[in-house]
């Protein structure tokens, strides 16, 4: 298990440092530099602006630099907050997103856990068809709808919670919700059709005839093989999630990670863009074996052949 | 059975959510009140201040709201309309702008020399920096030295003191070391400028952010760290800003209790929190968390019929850049004239825009600057381009004709907010209807990156827009010189050029010849069709009637809030 | 002995020889059908899925003649029409539809004549044309007053020959028109995405998953590598290499688009690798590609149409992002997503803009899932009946 996950963490290293080269180098290729944010400055100048962001050297003296940088965990200094380094800007951004991502997650799962469950449990039934219905309607709306809804008639109409911005417990419920909606309903999707698939199966007509209760059925032998494939997409939900999106920090103004991603593409602030990108990558690969791992734990039929061969 | 204790388990976990949400409420209940709701509660304790033998003065703290970062405060460095907000409120220059007056800052009074090129400045003796240090005339003489060094990679030093300070290009370009820049302190408290030329606009310059003074020896012990967050800033302004790093989404100005004139200053504090959406903004506003939201034309609709809708007229011009480099068809000067008289810019304003904007029809604004002989200056010239499809279409015709052509494509490059989008598509079904035999192919893109197009003139047909620097006609027209530096559309006259180097050089102490060069200068933008003008904006807001003698800039920072303060609410 | 005494009581006569009969007990007794044809007929006892069926193929037909139903076109603009509320024939005299042509607000103001006021400046100042009821008498505190005004915008523009069925945008275009062109924008990008998706991910994933081992690990270090950069940064290449349109989205959407398919098949294919059907097959000498085709991929069907059934409002939604950062589609014509974004931000004052199309594609996405479900259980063959 040890030398499986050495491997693992061997390979993500080299995960990253491929992402590390491509976005450096698709970076390199897009157009835009500290000088495109103004166009006023004498040629003079701009070259000591290059100097203070070492883009006057060549593009591979520029990279080994980079990866070097990298490694010493230094992101580089952002074109668009002057004298900023990349990791100021993610640690000072990253809380708000963790928070809510982390809290939309664990709610979502489990409440469209529950959906799934109980509409595999009354197939074609009326149970069945709302919570369908309901997950359907939750992946169907754009979350900035249901956002734009909650604060419309929670916050403004009946006043019951903070309209925007960050600060206190209460002002992550409503962001929270919009949240939680999407990974609500792909987990009751999945659920349920995983239920069914597993309910179906000669196992649990042998525990059936086993005597072994409901209960013991739908949880014990049901879910826990129903959960496998959520697995697979509770993971990289779980980055989305954290990572933050766009359009509910906006709404809600909360002062996320994932907005400052956009604004930074917006601006071309590329040491932010990699810095981000990568540290993206890093949360991503992460979970990967964090969920490979789980793999391992809740399918014994899985084994973990990476370490062998 | 099986179903009873599933539904069971889901409600449990419904309540422990909402349980949850519920108790943080509660939690959160005290808490919240520092920041959000000081405003609801100002009526209150005004109320209860009463019932106390205090005289029912409200609370001097006014909230609001920021559309973004602020990406940088240093003075030499920043570019950015919140940079320059925020550096207003902290810092003092030689002069201060009050509702469109300058007025005395740092410097009491000046004198200038015969012929206009040396200025000196009087500075008071009891300003004083918010760490204790003195300002003398050698923080203006750093300050503006550090703008114009090579080594500082300032934008806006070069741009604002290049050509009106003695030798600042030469500075900038390293041909001369930076001591020989036309700023001297002659004692601690007199600062004396050369100017390349005489400057009739010098004073209104000097309350711009690139000239503010800075304290050399705080600015060089932080080095690379000055300004990046309040405890590596220092001021000698009105007020402090507080709890602020560059990526802070909330901060906070105080009263600055070590400033000169700090018995003017009523107002304690103003709390800042970084909101973009409009929308969220209004709700905001609504519940009574800030005190001014600005309204997209979207919202307009909703909120014009409330009480605290205001209209901030504005000085910045908006027009369509024609790249004659771009196209054979831009370069044909009836084909210019034909697209910047085929839209309908009063149809734009009112039912687009419908947020006070005005109709544009040159290219120096309404109720900017005045000729000397009192009259407004887009009231001299007229109007100069107007929207008329029969003489458009003619016009259209011609051009074609004369580059043989029956139909052309344009690219038509623009921003990308809600309301450009709006616009963007209707100027382009616009031309297109009314021009036959021309496609319009919009590409519409973030600000950044539509600069970046700019700089390469990369680009046909670029919807733009500009905000003066300074109070001359002079901040609008250099822009269509020859060598402009925001030119990048390929126009290029000899009696243009000549006429604007004459009212910097010649005539700067001619005001009489100086506006009749600007005045026919302008005329030549339009015979040439250099761009086509559309409209002059304005702002739509709801602003709280309590917040009082908050003055709107028509150039460096927005607001200045130096003599606001929190009046009674009606 | 005894025992062949019993025996002998039998009367000789009754032993017959036994009748040669054919062997029923393997017989069919139904008409044989196929796997295909059970899979249909399961699927139209599903009455939720039929409808469905119908529902979109509606939709679709819709998209493509619905624009022509009248003479608006897609890029028809006259901001003298703007923000109309939308007006049907015969339908506008049913008041509770909200297909009638007026707007609705309520006004607040200190009195009743202040409140009225507000909603008559508001509305244009056409007082004649606009209907007061009064919400709350007020008692001259600040906006104690509260009335409904309703305004008859198509009498007061003196249009009332004109029927905007779905209402006019902020520039004055007809809805209808735009939302159905902007349906078949929206489709067209979605099936063909799924369509790209589907294909890559389930090869992708059935090879990397069935052979495991090296393959397996060198695949899904590419696919992290894939994931690990972000969506916007690979977008905004497409902005420089590709010119916005159709084709640049669909690209841009399955360029990172199959890796949630490649995953799932993977990990479904992990898990039935070692069944016993497998086994047997392999046993026999079946090649691995006929293994994946013939015997692991019908058994991950289900959840494969599932999934797919996710890619396409995901399509949907990307492309309304794409637009919304410049990479979507070049205005003036809109995708169901565009139209929604753009509606959102007037919702308040004008929510029929968002309204229809959020609706259609509520229908759209739905009907999807349905149609998904039932052809899962149609693909299953416990659930045959």
């Amino acid at each position: 298990m040890l030398r499986y996950i050495l491997k693992r963490v061997f390979y993500m290293a080299i995960t990253l440092f491929i992402i590390a080269t491509v976005s450096f180098f698709l970076m390199k290729m897009l157009p835009g530099s500290p000088l495109s944010v103004e166009n006023k400055l004498s040629e003079a100048q701009q070259t000591i602006v290059l100097e203070k962001y070492g883009l006057n050297d060549p593009i591979p003296v520029q990279y080994v630099k980079y990866i070097a940088g990298l490694v010493q965990g230094d992101l580089g200094i952002s074109f668009q907050f002057d004298n900023t380094p990349v990791t100021d800007i993610i640690m000072a951004r990253i809380g708000p997103s963790m928070v809510l991502g982390a809290q939309a997650l664990v709610f979502g799962t489990v409440l469209g856990i529950l959906f799934g469950l109980v509409a595999a449990i009354s197939h074609n039934g009326v149970l069945d068809y709302t919570s369908t219905i309901i997950a359907v309607l939750g992946t169907s709306i754009p979350s900035f709808i249901f956002a734009g809804l909650l604060q419309w008639y929670l916050a403004v109409k009946f006043e019951m919670f903070p309209v925007a911005l960050w600060g206190t417990y209460e002002h992550t419920i409503l962001p929270t919700i919009a949240l939680l909606i999407f990974p609500m309903a792909i987990s009751a999707r999945f659920t349920r059709t995983e239920m069914l698939e597993v309910l179906g199966s000669d196992f649990i007509t042998t525990a059936r005839a086993k005597g072994v209760t409901e209960f013991g059925i739908i949880f014990k032998h049901g879910l826990r093989n129903a959960l496998i494939p959520l697995v697979t997409v509770v993971g990289p939900m779980a980055v989305g999630l954290m990572t933050g999106t766009l359009v509910i920090e906006q709404i809600f103004a909360v002062p996320g990670i994932g907005e400052q991603f956009v604004t930074s593409v917006m601006v071309v602030d590329y040491p932010t863009i990699m810095g981000l990108t990568l540290f993206f990558a890093f949360l991503f690969v992460a979970i990967i074996l964090v969920i490979d791992l789980l793999y391992v734990l809740i399918d014994p039929r899985i084994r973990l052949t990476g370490g062998e061969s | 059975m099986k179903l009873k204790k599933v539904w069971f388990l889901a409600l449990a976990l419904m309540l422990g959510l909402f349980l949850a949400a519920c108790s943080g409420g509660d939690d959160g209940g005290d808490t919240s009140s520092e920041g959000g709701e000081d405003t609801n509660t100002e009526a209150d304790s005004g109320e209860e201040d009463t019932g106390e033998e205090e005289a029912s003065e409200p609370e001097q703290v006014m909230n609001f709201i920021n559309g973004d970062t602020i990406p940088s405060m240093d003075a030499s460095m920043v570019t950015d309309e919140y940079g320059i907000q925020f550096l207003g409120a902290t810092m003092d220059g030689l002069y201060r702008l009050k509702d469109g007056e300058v007025v005395p800052g740092i410097a009491t009074d000046h004198e200038i020399s015969e012929d206009g090129t040396t200025w000196t400045f009087t500075l008071r003796e009891d300003a004083k920096w918010s760490n204790g240090d003195p300002v003398t005339a050698h923080d203006f003489v750093y300050s503006w030295q550090r703008a114009v060094n090579p080594d500082t990679g300032s934008e806006y030093g070069p741009y604002m003191m290049g050509g009106v300070i003695k030798n600042a290009t030469a500075v900038n370009s390293g041909d001369v070391p930076v001591e020989e820049l036309g700023v001297k302190a002659v004692d601690d408290y007199t600062f004396e400028v050369t100017l390349e030329n005489p400057v009739p606009y010098f004073e209104s310059l000097t309350t711009f952010a690139t000239y503010y003074p800075l304290n050399q020896k705080f600015v060089e012990e932080q080095g690379d760290k000055y300004a990046t967050s309040t405890d590596t800033l220092v001021f000698n302004g009105p007020y402090t800003l507080d709890n602020w790093e560059s990526t802070s989404s909330s901060w906070e100005l105080n009263k600055n209790a070590d400033y000169w004139d700090a018995e003017t200053v009523k107002l304690e504090k103003m709390t800042y929190e970084v909101v973009k959406d409009p929308q969220t903004a209004v709700d905001l506003y609504e519940s009574g968390e800030i005190d001014r939201a600005g309204l997209s034309s979207d919202l307009v609709d909703q909120y014009s019929t409330h009480d605290d809708y205001r209209v901030v007229p504005e000085t910045s011009l908006f027009y369509l850049k024609l790249n004659q480099t771009g196209s054979d068809a831009l370069a044909n000067v009836n084909i210019r004239k034909a697209i910047s008289k085929a839209f309908d810019k009063e149809a734009l304003v009112n039912e687009i825009l419908n947020n006070g904007s005005l109709v544009s029809t040159g290219f120096v604004p309404k109720d900017f600057v005045q000729t000397p002989s009192g009259e407004d200056f887009r009231e001299a010239n007229g109007d100069l381009v107007t929207h008329d499809v029969e003489e458009a279409k003619a016009l259209w015709e011609k051009g074609l004709e004369e580059i043989g052509q029956d139909s052309v494509t344009l690219e038509f490059l623009a921003g990308d907010s809600e309301t450009a989008k709006t616009m963007n598509e209707y100027l382009a079904n616009q031309l297109q209807t009314n021009l036959p035999g021309l496609t319009v192919e919009l590409k519409q893109v973030p600000f950044e990156q539509r600069l970046d197009l700019d700089t390469n003139m990369d680009y046909q047909i670029q919807f733009a827009g500009w905000g003066p620097d300074y109070l001359d006609p002079y901040t609008f027209l250099n822009l269509w010189l020859t060598d402009g530096g925001n030119n990048k559309m390929g126009f290029s006259n000899e009696k243009y050029d000549s006429l604007l180097e004459e009212t910097a050089t010649t005539l700067a102490q001619d005001p009489e010849a100086r506006y009749a060069n600007f005045l026919e200068a302008e005329k030549i933008l339009a015979e040439e069709a250099a761009v086509a003008p559309i409209y002059q904006s304005a702002s739509a807001q709801l602003v709280r009637p309590s917040v009082q003698d908050v003055y709107v800039n028509a150039f460096g920072p927005t607001y200045e809030y130096k003599w606001a303060s929190v009046g009674a609410e009606e | 002995m005894t025992q062949e005494n019993e025996h002998k009581d039998v009367p000789k006569e009754l032993l017959v020889p036994l009748e040669r009969k054919e062997d029923t007990s393997e017989k069919i007794s139904g008409p044989p059908r196929s796997f295909m044809q059970d899979a249909r007929r399961t699927f139209f006892k599903n009455k939720f899925a039929v409808i469905s069926m119908i529902l979109l193929v509606i939709v679709v037909l819709l998209s493509i003649i619905g624009p022509y139903f009248n003479e608006h076109t897609m890029d028809g603009q006259d901001l003298s029409r703007a923000k109309m509320p939308p007006r049907v024939p015969v339908l506008e005299n049913i008041s509770w539809l909200g297909l009638n042509g007026t707007l609705t607000s309520e006004f607040d103001g200190d009195t009743v004549e202040d409140a009225t006021k507000n909603a008559v400046m508001r509305y244009d100042n056409k007082e004649d044309f606009i209907d007061i009821r009064v919400l709350a008498e007020g008692d001259g505190s600040k906006d104690s007053a509260e009335v409904e005004a309703t305004y008859h915008i198509y009498e007061a523009q003196e249009m009332m020959d004109q029927y905007y069925w779905l209402g006019t945008d902020t520039l004055g275009r007809d809805q209808w028109t735009r939302m159905w062109l902007g349906t078949r924008v929206s489709l067209i990008i979605a099936s063909v995405a799924a369509l790209i998706d589907l294909v890559i991910g389930v090869a992708y994933g059935g090879i990397s998953g069935y052979y495991g081992g090296r393959i397996d690990s060198f695949m899904q270090r590419i696919i992290e590598i894939l994931v690990g950069i972000p969506n916007l940064v690979v977008i905004l290449l497409m902005i420089i290499v590709l010119q916005p349109g159709i084709v640049s989205i669909i690209i841009a959407l399955t360029i990172t688009g199959w890796i949630g398919m490649a995953r799932i098949v993977r990990g479904e294919i992990l898990k039935l690798k070692n069944e016993e059907f497998v086994l047997a097959a392999r046993t026999l000498g079946q090649s691995g590609g006929k293994t994946i085709t013939k015997h692991l991929l019908p058994n991950v069907a289900g959840i494969i149409i599932i999934n797919t059934m996710f890619t396409i409002p995901n399509a949907i939604f990307f492309e309304a992002f794409l637009s919304f950062i410049g990479l979507g589609i070049v205005p003036p014509e809109a995708s169901l997503g565009a139209l929604i974004n753009s509606g959102f931000d007037v919702f308040r004052l004008y929510p029929y803009m968002v309204f229809y199309p959020a609706v259609l594609i509520s229908v759209i996405m739905i009907a999807f899932n349905l149609i998904g479900d039932g052809l899962r259980d149609a693909f299953d063959p416990k659930m045959h009946k």
